[in-house]
């Protein structure tokens, strides 16, 4: 089934970026029947009204799918925050940047982030699964930060390890989220946003791309 | 009073939201019935719960997996939310309170949130203890609220063997207290040989069994208001 028609829609509504991917190998036996993932990025500052649009596009393409007798399941930006409804138990089996690798917009950077070739990481996902069978793009499945290691120098709680992603080693850790934590904890004290985001702004494909605002 | 094309017509909107786990119809249904005057209980009996239904049906045919279980309560709650204020005071001879929770040991609770739905949309009054619970606080909380129901869950075999103490407790104490007990490693024989008053398998079951219970008390609603006729 040709994917084009629901991309041109999607970044007619403002997508910056959509991809479809095949999931399967990365799905939980509940939903593995859902395994077309559609990746949606945004690349605004990551604020209210971006996640606003990345559920109004979420929307949009629900109704698209579900117009033609296909099945959704949303998984929304900010997944990790939404409490107390029966479907949130499955959000912690999807993750945005499983489903933006498998859909060739990026891969996962040393920072830990997706890095997309145009918009590095200053991206903001979402995703939607289908059962609709959807064309895929090819998947994204190697790092292509090579040598680059600013992010591992700059960060200032040291928890870039530097080590590269790969597909195929799922299991290797790629940043030190405790350490990065920590550090986010202190900055809560005196700072009112306490995110350093030193890794996305340093990246150099993230510094080739105004905001778009 | 709404005119009855009006009324089915919001029933099936109801019905289908639910069935197509679509939150946002969902609601504005909802909203449709409170403004057309409709009663609650017929909103909610006829409309959401008939989905629901439906929804079990679709499960057991293997067209609905868990994940559109999940979306379709997650819509019925958002109808519930809006209906729930309009109900009158249900009166079908089962006044009733139940004690629900997942065992000591086990923090499953995916089929014990689909039986409390269950029991929510029937007028119950709920006190969901949530997940890990000591099983003294399940004896406590019986006593304590003097409900008629007490289920228990438990999706393990090791957090399983918390549950004849608890039965035995309460058994003990409140002869006439029900008990159901759920999960996937629970059986029929089990809940026979521990004295457990009802049994569901797991959460697709238990959503059966829920359901069946609902059904029941609406057979018995609409056979109350066709002797008042």
């Amino acid at each position: 089934m040709d994917a084009a028609p629901l991309k041109e829609h999607l970044k007619q509504e403002g997508a910056t970026l959509v991809g479809v991917g095949d999931v399967t190998i990365a799905l939980a036996h509940d939903i593995i029947h859902l395994n077309r993932g559609i990746a949606l990025a945004v690349n605004r500052g990551l604020g209210r009204e971006t996640i606003e649009m990345l559920m109004k596009l979420q929307k949009a393409a629900e109704a698209w799918l579900k117009e033609q007798g296909f099945r959704t399941l949303l998984i929304p930006p900010d997944s990790d925050r939404i409490k107390g409804k029966y479907i949130t138990k499955l959000y912690k089996f999807v993750s945005h940047k499983t489903v933006a690798t498998c859909s060739g917009l990026g891969w996962i950077g040393k920072n830990g982030l997706i890095i997309n070739k145009q918009y590095g990481s200053k991206l903001s996902w979402a995703t939607v699964l289908t059962d609709a069978p959807l064309e895929a793009d090819s998947p994204v499945t190697e790092s292509q930060c090579g040598d680059c290691d600013l992010c591992v120098k700059h960060c200032p709680s040291g928890a870039v390890t530097g080590n590269i992603w790969s597909r195929g080693e799922p299991l290797k850790s790629i940043v030190n989220y405790e350490k990065c934590r920590s550090l986010k904890k202190e900055r809560r004290l005196f700072e009112e946003k306490p995110n350093c985001g030193l890794c996305v702004t340093i990246c150099p494909y993230s510094r080739q791309v105004r905001s778009g605002k | 009073m709404a005119d009855e094309a009006k009324k089915k017509e919001i029933l099936e909107k109801l019905k289908n939201s639910v069935i197509q786990y679509d939150e946002d119809t969902c609601k504005e249904a909802a909203n449709e019935a409170v403004e057309a005057g409709m009663d609650g209980n017929e909103a909610i009996f006829d409309g959401l719960v008939a989905g629901m239904e439906e929804v079990g049906r679709l499960f057991e045919a293997q067209e609905y997996f868990v994940p559109e279980i999940l979306m379709c309560a997650d819509a019925l709650y958002a109808g519930l939310d809006i209906l729930k204020p309009h109900c009158r005071q249900m009166d079908l001879g089962v006044k009733g309170a139940v004690v629900i929770g997942t065992v000591e040991g086990d923090v499953h609770d995916i089929g014990k949130n689909l039986v409390k739905m269950m029991f929510d949309v029937s007028g119950f009054t709920i006190y969901d203890l949530g997940r890990d619970v000591p099983l003294d606080k399940f004896v406590e909380e019986q006593l304590k609220t003097d409900s008629e129901l007490v289920c228990l869950s438990a999706m393990m075999t090791t957090s399983m063997v918390g549950m004849p103490k608890v039965i035995e407790k309460i058994k003990a104490k409140n002869p006439d207290c029900m008990i159901m007990i759920g999960g996937a490693p629970t059986s029929k024989e089990l809940a026979d040989k521990w004295g457990a008053d009802g049994y569901a398998e797991d959460a697709s079951n238990a959503l059966k069994e829920a359901i069946k219970m609902v059904s029941f008390l609406k057979k018995l609603r609409d056979e109350k208001a066709s002797k008042q006729k």
